[in-house]
């Protein structure tokens, strides 16, 4: 039954994780009082990417073009030990926590960057540079993140901290939580490459994630868009199921429970991208050297939920 | 009461790392009087609880001063140009972020280690820690409003403390200070009117206090 349902969460993500996108991407049109592409439009586009030809720089080595298939397969094997539609551990659950997470997360984002680093493009190369500036400090924040999960529920386990928060009224409504919640939600801005943090528009003024896939084509760019979707989807519903809205979520094996949840699931991800379409719609972007104090501000959060721990005697 | 207590403590905390983070002057008082009005807000709902008639005047007389008149004060002198203007900075904003937890962390130790043995609230450090915070924003800004500002925070911070941690404290120590907060900013803006009046090249940087 664990693989069963393995297999129904992998479809799950990879099959709509470009709706998600699509329909953020048909708000922001809407707020900007236009008619927009279809929602359906990142599955046109991907079809279409997968249908052209692929080509490589000259000077890259073939790291470049393994790249996308070894990263969108590490992807695929996150959709695996997250809870994203069952709130118990599922056949590859017990193998990594949120620390094991967070690290196959910052190896495909090293494989990216060296690929992208391969392609002997400026653009890309400024992307990698300004990438692993914002990540070298946006992942503190993680970290401490998850060390404040630990302290709450003595686990790293995603599945554990569902349950405790589902199950503890007293922590989910505690501020140790809350400011978890706010530092998640900035960092989430960072990752998913949001306003104020990064706008994808074809200048390289804004351009940090998008420029590290600049030499990509074909296939291969098929691939590394596709596994971007996947990464948006994990971390919006890591967010959803762990942080700010960790109910509903199945904690007994029951594939009814699960392909219903699937649907709440749907409906969850699609309030949060209404929010983060409405953000994208308000805010402008930040001159780059802002984003570190954007960066400093979502680390207050996390670190101040420890200090509230600590100051409060642990009991709120 | 204690959770309303932490509650409104950190919210202030986020406040002043969020008036740090700030450039335009318009948004640090905005932000000021919302710290203030919590705190109001916290006083009157702490003597309404314990029918202290003394917390009622204090909160009625934080939020009509700190709350309504003095941001009102400020914002209408402000000129035009400086609602956008940037606030010169001692210390850059990411760094004064840091430097604003790393105060949160020393009140927590410096109360631990001292007052906590005498009257053991739980939450106690939270406004040592504004004060700290309220002192390092007077001293990273080159700005007579936050500088200013910076100064009503620590001034919130005792309010807050007195508030809760020592109700029955006499109420004209807390009125008294009020009343010096007020004739401060009044003084201080007659005295930038002055300076606009005869130096006006000076005048128009809002330059800092020299002592």
């Amino acid at each position: 039954m664990l693989y069963l349902l393995s297999v129904v969460q992998l479809i799950f993500v990879v099959v709509f994780a470009p709706l998600v996108v699509g329909v953020f991407s048909k708000l922001c049109e809407i707020f900007e009082s236009k008619q927009g592409p279809s929602i359906f439009q990142p599955y046109y586009d991907l079809y279409k990417l997968f249908r052209k030809q692929s080509v490589v720089p000259q000077v890259a080595s073939p790291m470049f073009q393994i790249v996308p298939y070894v990263t969108f397969a590490m992807y695929l094997f996150l959709t695996l030990v997250l809870p994203i539609i069952t709130g118990f551990p599922l056949s590859f659950g017990p193998v990594v926590d949120f620390i094991g997470g967070g690290l196959i997360f910052g190896a495909i984002a090293g494989l990216k960057k060296l690929a992208a680093i391969d392609s002997r493009n400026n653009y890309s190369h400024l992307g990698v540079s300004r990438a692993s500036s914002i990540g070298a400090l946006s992942e503190p924040i993680l970290v401490l993140i998850f060390i404040t999960f630990g302290v709450i529920t003595h686990t790293n386990n995603p599945y554990v901290v569902n349950n405790v928060l589902q199950t503890s009224t007293s922590w989910y409504l505690s501020l140790v939580h809350w400011f978890v919640v706010f530092a998640f939600f900035m960092a989430l801005i960072v990752e998913t490459g949001k306003l104020p943090i990064e706008s994808h528009t074809s200048n390289e003024f804004g351009m940090i994630d998008q420029a590290i896939e600049m030499e990509y084509s074909g296939r291969e760019l098929a691939l590394m868009k596709w596994g971007g979707y996947i990464k948006q989807f994990l971390l919006m519903s890591v967010f959803l199921n762990d942080f700010i809205f960790p109910f509903f979520v199945p904690m007994k094996v029951s594939l009814v429970a699960v392909l219903l949840y699937s649907l709440i699931h749907l409906v969850k991800l699609f309030v949060l991208v209404l929010i983060f379409a409405t953000i994208q719609s308000t805010i402008s972007k930040y001159k780059l050297f802002k984003n570190f104090e954007y960066v400093a501000v979502a680390f207050s959060f996390a670190f101040l939920a420890i200090v509230v721990f600590y100051a409060t005697g642990g009991r709120l | 009461m204690k959770e309303l207590f932490v509650l409104v403590g950190f919210a202030e905390i986020v406040l002043v790392i969020f008036m740090q983070w700030q450039y335009y002057l318009k948004k640090i008082i905005v932000t000021f009087a919302i710290s203030s009005l919590l705190i109001g807000l916290l006083l009157f709902v702490q003597g309404g609880l314990q029918n202290n008639t003394s917390l009622i005047v204090l909160a009625a007389l934080t939020l009509l001063v700190r709350f309504f008149f003095i941001p009102y004060y400020m914002l209408s002198h402000l000129e035009k140009v400086y609602k956008e203007k940037n606030p010169k900075q001692v210390v850059s904003t990411g760094t004064s972020i840091v430097v604003s937890l790393l105060l949160v962390i020393l009140a927590y130790v410096i109360y631990r280690l001292t007052l906590y043995r005498y009257i053991s609230v739980e939450a106690g450090s939270i406004p040592i820690a504004i004060i700290l915070q309220g002192i390092f924003l007077v001293i990273s800004r080159n700005n007579a409003f936050v500088q200013l500002i910076g100064y009503m925070i620590m001034e919130n911070s005792l309010f807050f403390m007195a508030g809760y941690m020592f109700p029955d404290l006499p109420f004209i120590v807390e009125a008294g200070i009020l009343l010096d907060l007020l004739g401060l900013v009044m003084i201080s803006g007659v005295v930038m009117k002055l300076r606009e009046d005869s130096v006006s090249e000076v005048v128009d940087e809002f330059d800092e206090f020299r002592g």
